[in-house]
């Protein structure tokens, strides 16, 4: 189905179709790869996923703890439990976020500002179905339908129109999970309206009320982190046997014996890392090391249950779980006696901890929080660090965490270190706090169930991917010249490792992605020999 | 005489009423103030020229050591561009821009020509000065105004993406704003003088009204009674919308956010989120 045939009514949320809106009709891919061939089709799908879950919405499976049920008293059942977390959603026990939820839902203009601003609704050629303000308009049709007397007495002619059925409450649950909630839309709506946060907000609902959440996100999320303290499983020992290996892997590389401090009282700073780095991404937390030794900062970890790792999938989908993981690192950091907490490359751990967790409680259970970049970008103002720019001198890009810029206003610091070690360093359009999500945002980028991996790399991602071919123009098909994708944050790194794989971005054209810490201790003039294992012998 | 009485309280009632309810709104979402942050940037407040290009404080070393910088000014300065040219509207969506600018700006020469006819009206006869500029601004309000109407509902019409999520209200809406519009420049053009029908409303003493100034007054009671209550009220959303936005202050000891988190910490809400997990 062409794009142009998408245009969906809020109400076509309940139709009774097998697949309402496929992905397939995607924006064009800039050259090579609008005629390379490399890019990979969907994976077939199995019928039985759309037995067992709701595959109804585009065919993919994101809620894949929302089982279909299996007679129509338990469907009804549903349906009651969903209205009653539908009205909660809007009364005080929401009360912290029930104002910009309110605003958004009473106001939207429909003047579709939002839309040319999502990179989901772009990728897909303009699905209406992915317009930032249909998943609001379905949830303000079906609460009017239900709460207010214009919609019970009125009906379709004040838009209280969409059946509230298993099948549309399963599709709008899915459909909150088709937004990387980088809210680009709330930055360009006229009357400063969320969508972003409306999606948020469903995804609170189902989690809240109903129970159901992605299990990456969820069950093998938060509930893991606040049972062994990591979202990746990492217990304790293994964390201290992780840090043994990449001290030793320091060691070797660079000839420097550097020590992690942990469990230090009373330290300058607490440095917090996505424990996914000490797994996936070893040379993250070691460049880190390597640079707080060479600037001779105080500092520690934490080999707390709650201290060693920085995530709080909370912010993405459930409040109560947001505020159990932020209060305990909190906690953490106050037993330590530390200064202050330094977040580390970890887009959403710095949204987390230090806005949504900012008013969780006062300052008296808290330590101030700070972000790794003015830290770092303030030792190279002092020289602290010093580079050799030529080190670095291949072209690099720069993507912006959602996160860490449009949401917290963190923008010149990491442009600032990027001009110290990267000669060759280029912006991606848009950038900044303007900068488009790599696709990966507010959990996508964990979510690989079933066929979702596909969904995020064609789809969700495909924009990003598009900024970074334009970015580096025509050294992009030269294999002769290594690329550099930096991005300073797990979740988004990881999201970029999928896609330069997916596209085979890698192996044909040379395109290599990695962390700012990393390109900084490549850069640094102390430094023997190449960090980045791309530039090795 | 009997008939244009109730017409004139009418009237007096709907203003009063506008006033109220849009104030009533006000306070409604008031209530919601004390809320989690929202950060979005730039942030117009923030100093330093860091409004610019979308910094924050959170781009200092040590931030919470050092003072922070925040302009009233800025922030005025981008609220008022919002309000008064739309500018969003105008870098995102220029088609759409046209129209709703001529619309909205119509709309705030009408209300500052409603100002002036009632001060003219209360200090009638006017001086001719007066009463020559208050007919620029009313001409201009409603030729404006009336074309914005137009091309908004013309756009709902006829464009397929903006048609499509509409619903009958939204174009009864509309259509109802043209009707005011439309009565509003007959009446005036053709059939009475504005300012003589204000000092007759306002001084309870309105005569010999033609009808289709008594429809066109009827409907204006009926719509500023209307807007508050309907998604037209959005003059009031859009304050708290922005502002919740750029509300990036941080809770740091002893400061007002501090206050209003304590405070929030008290709420006793008398419901609760039913999955296993939120009670534990």
């Amino acid at each position: 189905m062409s794009a142009a045939q998408k245009h969906w009514k809020a109400k076509d949320i309940a139709k009774d179709v097998e697949v309402l809106s496929p992905p397939d009709d995607l924006s064009t891919l800039p050259e090579p790869y609008a005629s390379n061939g490399l890019e990979p089709d969907y994976k077939a799908k199995k019928p039985e996923w759309a037995q067992r879950y709701c595959a109804s919405l585009d065919g993919f499976v994101a809620l894949d703890t929302l089982e279909r049920p299996e007679n129509e008293e338990a469907k009804k059942e549903f349906v009651e439990r969903f209205l009653v977390g539908l009205e909660k959603l809007f009364s005080e026990v929401n009360a912290n976020t029930v104002q910009p939820l309110m605003l958004t839902t009473d106001f939207c203009a429909k003047c579709n500002t939002c839309s040319d601003s999502c990179h989901i609704y772009l990728s897909s050629n303009g699905d209406e179905l992915l317009r930032p303000s249909y998943r609001t308009d379905v949830l303000r049709r079906m609460y009017k339908k239900y709460f207010t007397p214009s919609g019970r007495y009125l009906g379709g002619l004040v838009g209280a129109d969409v059946d509230v059925t298993w099948e549309s409450i399963a599709r709008l649950g899915e459909l909150a999970y088709r937004c990387n909630l980088c809210r680009r839309c709330a930055q360009a709506c006229p009357l400063g309206l969320d969508n972003g946060l409306v999606a948020k907000e469903i995804r609170k609902l189902f989690s809240q009320e109903l129970g159901v959440a992605p299990t990456p996100v969820h069950d093998k999320g938060t509930m893991l982190q606040l049972k062994v303290g990591s979202t990746t499983g990492l217990t304790k020992a293994a964390f201290l046997d992780n840090l043994e290996f990449i001290e030793e892997d320091i060691y070797e590389r660079t000839g420097r014996k550097i020590k992690f401090p942990v469990d230090k009282k009373g330290a300058d700073m607490l440095v917090m890392h996505n424990a996914g780095e000490f797994i996936a991404w070893p040379d993250n937390p070691a460049a880190f090391a390597i640079l707080l030794d060479e600037a001779g900062v105080d500092w520690t970890l934490s080999s707390d249950m709650m201290g060693y790792d920085s995530v709080n999938y909370g912010i993405w989908y459930d409040d109560v779980q947001a505020r159990k993981v932020a209060l305990g690192q909190f906690k953490v950091a106050k037993e330590l006696g530390v200064r202050r907490i330094v977040v580390g490359e970890c887009g959403h751990a710095h949204k987390a901890i230090a806005i949504a967790a900012d008013r969780m409680t006062t300052a008296e259970d808290r330590v101030p929080v700070e972000s790794f970049i003015p830290v770092m970008a303030e030792f190279v103002r002092q020289g602290k660090l010093k580079f050799d720019p030529s080190k670095n001198n291949f072209p690099v890009t720069f993507h912006d965490p959602c996160n860490i810029v449009r949401q917290m206003g963190i923008v010149m610091p990491e442009r600032e270190i990027l001009k110290a070690c990267a000669p060759q360093f280029r912006e991606m359009t848009p950038h900044g706090v303007h900068n488009f999500c790599c696709g990966g945002g507010s959990g996508i980028a964990l979510m690989n169930s079933y066929n979702f991996s596909d969904y995020r790399n064609k789809v969700t991602a495909r924009k990003k991917f598009e900024q970074i071919i334009n970015a580096f123009g025509e050294d992009f098909t030269n294999p002769d010249v290594v690329k550099y994708v930096c991005a300073p944050c797990s979740n988004c790194k990881g999201t970029i490792r999928d896609i330069l794989k997916f596209y085979s971005a890698t192996s044909t054209y040379n395109v290599q992605y990695g962390g700012l810490v990393e390109l900084m201790v490549n850069g640094l003039a102390s430094m023997e020999k190449p960090y980045l294992e791309f530039l090795q012998d | 005489m009997e008939a244009a009485l109730p017409l004139a309280i009418f009237v007096i009632i709907a203003l009063a009423a506008f006033l109220l309810l849009s104030a009533k709104k006000f306070v409604d979402y008031s209530r919601w103030s004390k809320h989690a942050r929202f950060d979005l940037y730039p942030v117009p407040k923030e100093g330093s020229k860091k409004n610019e290009y979308g910094g924050s404080y959170y781009e200092e070393n040590e931030w919470w050591e050092k003072g922070r910088s925040t302009s009233a000014v800025t922030e005025l300065l981008d609220i008022g561009q919002e309000m008064f040219f739309i500018r969003k509207l105008f870098i995102h969506q220029r088609g759409l821009w046209y129209f709703s600018f001529l619309f909205h700006f119509g709309l705030y020469f009408l209300f500052g020509w409603s100002v002036l006819l009632l001060i003219g009206g209360l200090i009638y006869p006017c001086p001719e000065w007066f009463a020559v500029i208050i007919g620029i601004v009313g001409y201009i309000g409603f030729i404006i105004a009336t074309i914005g109407c137009c091309g908004l509902l013309l756009r709902r019409i006829f464009s397929k993406s903006a048609r499509i999520n509409m619903t009958p209200i939204e174009y009864f809406n509309l259509f109802f704003l043209l009707a005011v519009l439309v009565t509003g420049i007959i009446s005036w053009l053709w059939f009475a003088d504005p300012i003589v029908i204000a000092h007759e409303v306002f001084t309870l003493s309105l005569v010999n009204v033609p009808p289709i100034v008594i429809a066109h007054l009827i409907m204006l009671g009926i719509l500023l009674i209307y807007i508050p209550m309907s998604r037209m009220g959005h003059y009031v959303g859009k304050f708290f919308a922005f502002h919740g936005m750029w509300d990036n202050d941080p809770n740091t000891a002893g400061s007002k956010v501090e206050q209003n988190v304590i405070e929030m910490g008290k709420r006793q809400p008398k419901d609760h989120w039913a999955a296993p997990h939120t009670q534990a």
